[in-house]
């Protein structure tokens, strides 16, 4: 469906460097970095606004790297819609239309049937001045919908819409998909990737660092910039060593077991903050239990977020009433315990 | 205002002796000219033609040349190039020679020893003495205004709207069309007037290619030295009235077309 092949491209101060990336023919897929990290950048090539240095870029088996913009088919969603202020919703919608020179009536019926798909039919007539960021939204994706391109192209369509209306949103982008439209949404925000994409890449400094499904990624991340867009924040620099049988990674301060495995001699061992549980009693049956003091306790989307130390530093999950229930304080004693299945060594 | 400071009223008496710095010339020929002098002037075909000539030579001449300045004010706003500055320092240039000058310079190109006079010639056209002459000295000292209304109109369009457009199918000449000329009317029309109302007043440089025909400006000087300044004064009021009155229907005219633009773009970007 969508190739990039050994894509680079150079701009003042950065540079997109040797991307290979596939998309498979109705595919949700979701390319997660931080701002300045090249994705935009990357959908700019895609759609031709800008050439890559170096590569190719296949579309549907066509090569497309020297393609003029308006005849690729990549239908591109900018992050703030690009809509033409000085036209209405319904002239917004045809303007592709009219490109196409196709009979009044048909453009109108090809307006109005968008339009319904999209819940904006009462917006034809209006202004863009007047409308609310998801209504914008819709009217920018209606927009490229009406030229039945091979591949949306969405850039950080969340990023100016009210958090009570992304749900909104992430519906109708569900719906396109579910279509059977291909779409490549770029976006720094992992939880879009966990509830839209069927593969997600992650993109560092002009780099892909990795692909895969959503699940894959998260789970077994590649470093630990992969990880902390996970939303991991436990890592710890281990030697790996082995004794009578077992296998333990070792820190500057602690001593955790591992499972079976092959690791290599130096790593770094990450965990999530809620796969540690958190007592008030030492676990004397568990293989991974250390003692630790509460530092900060700090509220999190649910429950708390708790900072302790136990020579190593960690970042523990728990719920409100746990908080509640162990008078939890800075400065109080407790203790934390961890499978050794939950624990990653990259 | 009682409660306003020092500052307030200085800078209000220093406004208000720039206004009448304006006015006071204008009210002094107004209060000067006596209806029956100012319409006689006005019934004088010789005023009439010269005032024709003026405002239609300097419209045509904003007309014709806003064809090439409005897509070279689109390139300077949208490229970076080596040599950019030095352009935009030509573009300026005649903003800051003296109008003279700029009429000599001319005259060497249009006259029929000149690179254009020549061309013009062979076809049998003498521009100098000729209103094409005149509309190309208008065209000379007033053309920056217009690039520069017209550059800076372009580059307060979002660059992404015209990527927009291409993206949903528009060659670079529609997108150029139906979204950088929309978007950009107001500086353009605010340009055009002002190119307009440069080139209507332009006297030094019009007076070395074409005495004759007169324009206004050369009119009215021409009346002033032959016969003083009470001759030449009803004719002056004469000319400022009409342009006023162009000025005006224009603004209107071109405020209600972009009023909606106007407000979208402000309210969008």
């Amino acid at each position: 469906m969508l190739e990039l092949k050994n894509i680079s491209k150079s701009y003042n101060n950065f540079m997109l460097k040797d991307i290979n990336l596939s998309i498979q023919k109705g595919e949700y897929f979701i390319l997660l970095g931080r701002s300045g990290a090249g994705k935009s950048q990357l959908l700019e090539l895609i759609a031709g606004l800008k050439s890559p240095d170096t590569g190719s870029i296949y579309l549907n088996g066509r090569d497309i790297t020297g393609e003029k913009i308006q005849n690729r088919k990549t239908g591109m969603v900018f992050q703030d819609y690009a809509i033409f202020p000085h036209l209405t919703v319904y002239e917004n919608i045809a303007y592709p239309l009219r490109i196409k020179k196709l009979k009044k009536e048909k453009i109108g019926n090809a307006v109005s049937e968008m339009a319904e798909s999209v819940n904006i039919r009462h917006l034809l007539d209006r202004k863009i001045n007047g409308l609310s960021g998801g209504e914008k939204q819709r009217v920018a994706v209606a927009r490229t919908l009406v030229t039945s391109p091979d591949i949306i192209l969405l850039d950080e369509p969340m990023a100016s819409i009210d958090a009570p209306l992304r749900d909104d949103v992430r519906r109708l982008l569900r719906k396109i998909n579910s279509m059977g439209i291909t779409m490549m949404h770029v976006t720094h925000d992992y939880s879009e990737a966990v509830r839209l994409a069927h593969r997600v890449g992650v993109i560092h400094k002009g780099k892909i660092l990795q692909v895969g499904d959503p699940d894959s990624v998260f789970s077994n991340p590649v470093n630990r910039f992969v990880a902390r867009f996970a939303g991991i924040r436990n890592f710890f620099s281990v030697k790996i060593n082995n004794q009578e049988g077992k296998t333990f990674a070792e820190s500057v301060n602690c001593k955790y077991e591992l499972p079976e495995g092959n690791y290599p001699d130096n790593g770094l061992m990450i965990l999530k903050s809620d796969s540690i549980n958190l007592s008030l009693k030492e676990q004397k049956d568990m293989n991974n239990c250390i003692e630790a003091t509460v530092i900060e306790i700090n509220r999190a989307e649910s429950g708390y977020e708790l900072l302790v130390d136990a020579g190593d530093r960690y970042h523990v999950l728990i719920s409100k009433n746990e908080t509640e229930s162990f008078f939890l304080k800075a400065g109080k004693t407790v203790f934390l315990s961890f499978s050794p299945d939950s624990i990653r060594i990259i | 205002m009682d409660k306003r400071s020092i500052f307030h009223w200085v800078v209000l008496v220093l406004s208000s002796l720039v206004l009448l710095f304006i006015l006071a010339p204008l009210i002094g020929m107004v209060l000067d000219t006596t209806p029956a002098e100012f319409f006689e002037t006005v019934r004088d075909e010789e005023v009439q033609d010269s005032v024709w000539l003026t405002l239609s030579v300097a419209f045509m001449a904003t007309l014709v040349f806003s064809f090439m300045a409005i897509p070279f004010a689109w390139m300077m706003a949208r490229y970076n190039f080596t040599g950019k500055q030095i352009v935009q320092g030509l573009i300026d240039l005649p903003i800051v020679l003296p109008h003279s000058a700029a009429g000599i310079a001319l005259l060497g190109f249009i006259s029929r020893d000149g690179l254009l006079g020549k061309a013009a010639d062979a076809i049998g056209l003498n521009l100098v003495g000729n209103p094409v002459g005149i509309a190309l000295a208008m065209a000379f000292v007033s053309l920056s205004f217009l690039i520069n209304a017209a550059r800076d109109g372009f580059a307060a369009v979002p660059e992404r709207l015209e990527k927009a457009a291409m993206n949903l199918g528009a060659t670079p000449l529609r997108m150029f069309f139906t979204v950088s000329l929309p978007l950009t009317w107001r500086n353009i029309a605010s340009g055009f007037i002002m190119m307009f109302a440069r080139g209507m007043s332009e006297f030094g440089a019009i007076v070395i290619i074409a005495y004759h025909p007169m324009t206004a400006p050369v009119l009215i000087y021409e009346r002033f030295n032959q016969f003083g300044l009470s001759y030449a004064r009803p004719a002056s009021l004469f000319f400022i009235l009409v342009a006023l009155v162009i000025f005006i229907i224009i603004r209107v005219f071109s405020s209600r077309t972009n009023r909606t633009i106007k407000r979208a773009s402000l309210n969008n970007y």
